[in-house]
Formats: structure tokens, sequence, C-alpha cells
């Protein structure tokens, strides 16, 4: 499957005219070059249209059931994805503040901190996030931060107080980070992806079978096709949530680093 | 009857137009299939591949005792990289860094430094200590790469694989004895050395000594602290003792915040009683309280506040991408410079290999910085330097109370503390003199 990835490179229009090509083309080609192979299986069979349309709408069933599953999860995938990163950045917002009201030096150097590991999640996390790898350096500003956080000593009840819940927060970004960083890898099983593709083609196949004119069978089966092309193209597109034009985006870093760098 | 009629249909249409019906769905199945791939080429949006890029590595501390004076040189780096990508890259090429963090741990540099070169770094920018750099040394002789290294040192070094960015002794440590015995410096002469315990506090100070003796001066005292040693109130007694009227003071990282809390709580004046740093920069100042630091002296190439409409264009472009809060100093300034000085030598030679960018960088290459014109000496692969002298304010910046009329060209090996020492890398490299025992002298 890693070999495709470079779908996700392509635009999101380029990508879907893509796929329905690919399908429409495949079904196209089948008819002229593998329909009179397949029509031998139903020749002389009385009312053949008709079984093989009960059979196809079986099968459809079955098949709908499974891509509209898949896309279901596809979608949830991404969505998740994109909750944990609004999540981690109003950590990090929220972490921003606490220390904001830290004494002097510590404040200031705590607040670099964390804008820095925002610029770099922006900068350099997503492009490597989009290319499918695990950003690590992100690490190493959330090491200077903790080095930094721990190193402050509360002296009064009150900074006590902000101390305590600025580790709270801090152990909240953590853990939103970690999920996001697991999201990189998140996608369909090949699995899966291996039983769609060979539904695809069944259910091109079966339509072979009808007995129709030509033309009729270019327009329909081609209509059929592009359709079955343009739901796979959902699925792939949504697939990898970091990945392509249809991903999340650091959105919600942006605006907070806007914040931080305008304050 | 009806199947009859169906079964001619379909067969004079087999028989007549199969092969233009077969024809026109091949080359239309043909078209569709691969019309998508010729649309690709119309908008290319596929990422950099590594060949596409040139990979440079960045070798700073961003945890540890290091990491107060280490991360903004990352971040400069990372704007100068940015800045040049954004014009369109290097040789039309786009530049990917990675910075992985030596922890301020010596041993670590070499290891990282390894990994960024094994990674495919073309070049590495980095180090803050001089044994850091020393340790890193034999890595990029080994893989023939050039480091490009920033910061203030003590000279008495001189490798083809290095680009001092830096001040050495003859722009820093000397120019500030002169500053200080001069009547605009009080006329001081009983000079204390304090410095954290590495490579460029005692050779420093050994040229230092040199200096002073030759002056006919000398030290009221010599310390050494380890990295990262925050009690200073026993030096601190120390040096009142020693009947001192300055202190010169090479301690680096964060233990300058240990001295100069030290310093405060023992109320020293600094008109009485200046320290003046060599290793002290406005982002080191951020760690400290103004009343820590008010008065107090730097020796430095570079300062924010230098006046220049270069500089102000330059603070203002840093701080709009990383924050109003953050500040510029020595070394960023210098490092900013390194980075364009290889960019040009890269351009010029047009290409990555070491032993070329080595050849451009033996004409004159110059940059016009935010803290005036720097010129790479090809000699000894050192730059010229303006030496500057800040008096420490309240809102942790400097006033320029010295400035010298011209940049300073770099001497690694002063002929006082090191004779029949010298090197050019333009006809054959170093030329040795008699071995010099540091150690022996202190």
């Amino acid at each position: 499957m890693h070999q495709l990835f470079w779908v996700y490179d392509l635009p999101t229009e380029t990508f879907a005219i893509m796929m329905i090509a690919l399908f429409v083309g495949f079904y196209w080609a089948g008819l002229v070059f593998l329909r009179p192979i397949l029509r031998q299986f139903v020749k002389n069979t009385r009312g053949a249209n008709d079984i093989v349309g009960y059979v196809l709408s079986c099968f459809c069933v079955f098949y709908g059931l499974l891509l509209g599953l898949i896309a279901v999860t596809a979608y949830q995938n991404a969505s998740d994805t994109s909750t944990n990163v609004t999540r981690e950045a109003a950590a990090l917002s929220a972490l921003y503040e606490d220390v904001s009201r830290y004494p002097e030096p510590y404040g200031q150097n705590l607040r670099w901190i964390l804008r820095d590991y925002t610029r770099y999640t922006i900068k350099y996390a997503w492009p490597l996030q989009q290319r499918g790898i695990v950003p690590v350096d992100g690490t190493i500003r959330v090491q200077a931060f903790q080095e930094k956080l721990l190193d402050f000593q509360p002296t009064t009840p009150a900074q006590e107080i902000l101390h305590a819940e600025a580790l709270r927060q801090f152990n909240a970004f953590l853990e939103y980070r970690r999920m996001r960083l697991f999201s990189v890898h998140t996608a369909i099983p090949p699995v899966m992806w291996y039983v769609v593709i060979l539904g695809a083609v069944i259910n091109i196949a079966m339509v072979w079978l009808f007995d129709m004119r030509f033309i009729t069978h270019l327009l329909l089966g081609g209509l059929l096709a592009a359709y079955l092309g343009t739901m796979i193209f959902l699925i792939a597109a949504m697939d990898h949530p970091f990945r392509g034009e249809v991903s999340v985006t650091p959105e919600p870093f942006e605006a907070l680093y806007k914040h931080m760098v305008e304050e | 009857m009806e199947r009859q009629q169906g079964r001619r249909l379909t067969q004079s249409i087999s028989r007549r137009d199969f092969g233009r019906h077969a024809s026109a769905a091949a080359t239309l199945a043909a078209a569709q299939a691969f019309a998508p791939f010729m649309f690709v080429g119309c908008r290319p949006t596929r990422m950099p591949s590594d060949r596409q890029t040139i990979k440079v590595g960045l070798l700073h501390s961003q945890t540890g005792t290091m990491a107060i004076s280490e991360t903004s040189l990352r971040d400069v780096e990372l704007f100068a990289f940015e800045q040049i990508n954004a014009s369109g890259g290097l040789l039309g090429r786009q530049i990917e860094v990675w910075s992985p963090d030596p922890k301020s741990r010596t041993e670590l540099y070499p290891k990282r430094a390894r990994e960024l070169l094994d990674w495919g770094a073309a070049a590495l920018f980095g180090c803050w200590t001089s044994s850091s750099r020393k340790a890193v040394l034999p890595v990029v002789e080994e893989h023939d790469r050039l480091l490009f290294y920033p910061v203030q040192y003590e000279g008495n070094e001189s490798s083809s694989h290095v680009v001092y960015g830096g001040m050495v002794p003859n722009q820093q440590i000397m120019p500030v004895i002169d500053w200080l015995a001069s009547p605009a410096g009080g006329a001081r002469k009983k000079i204390f050395l304090l410095g954290s315990d590495y490579v460029f506090p005692r050779t420093a100070n050994f040229v230092a000594k040199k200096y002073m003796a030759a002056k006919g001066m000398r030290p009221t005292g010599e310390m050494y602290l380890p990295l990262g040693h925050r009690d200073f109130g026993p030096m601190i007694d120390l040096i009142q003792a020693s009947g001192a009227d300055c202190v010169l003071s090479t301690v680096n990282g964060d233990s300058n915040i240990g001295l100069f809390q030290s310093l405060e709580a023992a109320r020293i004046d600094p008109d009485k009683l200046p320290v003046v740093s060599t290793s002290i920069a406005e982002d080191e100042l951020r760690n400290l309280l103004p009343e820590q630091v008010n008065g107090h002296l730097a020796a430095s190439c570079y300062f924010q506040s230098l006046p220049t409409a270069a500089n102000r264009v330059w603070v203002e472009e840093f701080r709009h991408e990383f924050g109003h809060d953050r500040v510029t100093g020595d070394p960023m300034e210098p490092q900013w410079g390194l980075v364009h000085l290889w960019r040009q030598a890269v351009e010029r030679a047009g290409s990555l290999d070491t032993e070329a960018v080595r050849a451009a960088m033996s004409e004159d290459l110059e940059f016009a910085g935010p803290g005036g014109l720097v010129r790479l000496d090809p000699k000894t692969q050192h730059c010229t330097r303006y030496f500057r002298l800040g008096r420490m304010r309240t809102d942790r910046q400097f006033d320029i109370v010295f400035q010298s009329d011209a940049p300073i060209e770099p001497d690694p090996y002063p002929q006082l503390a090191f004779p029949g020492w010298s090197c050019d890398w333009t006809k054959g490299g170093i030329t040795r003199g008699p071995e010099v025992s540091i150690d022996g002298d202190i």
C-alpha cells in the first residue's frame, strides 16, 4: 500500500478524476475485451438479465454496507484526529496562560518554549506528518519545557496552586500530543482495502454480464463505475488523517501562534 | 418472435459495428485512464523528496545548562534557512534542517554530529562551548564536511573544516583590557580573571595574562568554576579581598545567573567593581532581574540596541516571526552572517562539495549583516569583527559605550601568547611554533 501514497500528493480534484477515470476505464476496457468471454457463461440462459440483476442487487447490499461502514470509519478517524489536535492546541493555550502568571524570568522562559513548540508544530511537524513521518524534534521542546517547569519552586500558596494547575494542564497536553503522534499512522488496514477492491471488481464484472446495447452498456455501466470510483476516492481521501488535501490542518495551532506572537 | 428479433439485432450490431465500437471504446478507455496522469503535471504539489532538498544540521543544546544560550542560535538559523527557502532555496533546492539535542553534554556533541552527517547534512552549524567544538572537530574532518561556529572563542586553533564566525582574543579580550586601562575605562589595572572551567576561559585568560604582562599589568587573581555552578558568594569575597577594581568574566551559560545574583547579594557597586563579561548577551540577561545586571559591562561584536537601519529591520523581522518579547544578540548575529556566507560560497561554487565550497571561500566573501560588514578571511577562515562594549541597562539591553573604528582582522594565534604559530589556508595551512603549555602557566 505504501507505494500508492503518492496519490495524496495530488490535488483533490485530480485524485478524484483519476479514480473515476480508472474505474470507468476499467469498466469500458473490460466491456470490450472481457465481456465477450464472460457472456459465454450466461449465453442462452433464459432470463439471464433478471438473474444477474437479482445477484447484483444482493451483492450490492453487502458491498454497499461494507463501503458505508468503511467510509464512516475513515471519517471517524479523521474526525477523532481533528478533535485531538484541537484539544492539544487548547491544552497548550491554557498552559501558556498558566505559565504567563509565573514570576519572571520563569514565566517568560516557559512562554518562549511553548511558543517555539507551537511554531515548530506548524512549520516543521505538520509537513512531516503529511509525509507519514512522526516528528521527533517536538519531544526536545517538550523536554526543555518540562525541565524549566520543574525548575520553578513555588514560594507562596497562590504559586503552589498555579504550579499544580500548570502541571495538570501539562499532563493533559502531553496526552493529546501523544494521540496526535499516534494518529500519523492511523489508517484503514490493507486487508480491508483488498476486500473493497475485490468487491468493486466483482461488481463491475457482474454488470458486464447484462445483455444490453453496447452504447447503453457504455453509459449505464460507466455511470455505475464512476460512482464506485467516487466512493472509493472518498474513503481513500479521508483515510490517513494527515495526508492529502482532505486532511487535518494545523489551523488551531496557527490561531494560537498568532495570538502568542501578537500579545 | 421477440427473442428472434433481439438475437438478430444483436447479431447485426456485432457484425457491422463491433470493430468500430470496440475501437471507440478502447480509445475512450485509454484517454480516460491516462488523462489524469497528464493533468498531474499541471499542478506539481508533491512533497520534495530527500534528493530534492539540501540537508543542513544544527547542533545546539536545547536542554541543560547551555540551553539558555544555544536555543536562540537554533532559532536564528531556522529563520535564516526559512528565508532562503522562501526566496527560492539554494541551487534551486529547498533546505531541510534537523536539530537534534546534545543536552549540554560535551560527549553527546560528536555523537549528534555523526548522526547529522550520516543523515546527509551538507554542513553543520552549531556548538557553543569550545569543548563541544573540539569534540565535533574530528567528526567533521573524518566526514570532510564544514562546521560553522558562531561563538567568540579563545583562538589557538584553526581547522580547514571549521569556519569561525565569532571573535578571537585579539578582537575581544585584548581590546577590553585596552579599554579598561584607558581613561575612558577608569584606568583600571587590577583585573580579576573569573571563568567557567573549560577550554575557552582558561585559554582566553592565558592570552589576557600575556597581554596584560606586555602592558606591565598583573591579574589580582584567577579562578575557575564548573559549568552550571551557581553559588558565587565565596568567590565574590575573594575578589573583594584581592583588591581588584574590575572582573573580567569568562563565565558561561546559566552560571551567569548565579554570578550576577551573588554580585547583587554582596551589594557590589558596578561603578567601583564592574564585571566585564565576554559570554553574556541579551538572551542571558532575560534570566536576570534588572537590578542584578544594571551597570555591568559586556564585550561583544553586536548588541540589539545597535542604532543602524539594517539592525532595526533585522530585529523587527526576527521579533515578528518569534514574538515581540524575543531579543537578538551575539552570537546570533554572527551565526546569521555565517549562514549567508555559506549560502554565498555554495552559490559561487555551484556545488555542495566541501572542497568546492572551501575554494569559493578562498576568494573574498563579504556579508553586510545587522552588525555591520563582515568579511571572511580566507587565510584563517575567521571573520573580521567590530569590537563593541556595552553597559547593561535596567531593560536588560545595552548602552554601547565603545566601538572600534573599523572591523578588526582576526588573529587566532596572537604572537605574544603563541609565538611562531600562524595559519594561512591559502598557502598550506598551519605553521607550528613551539608547544605552548596553557595549564603550566596557570
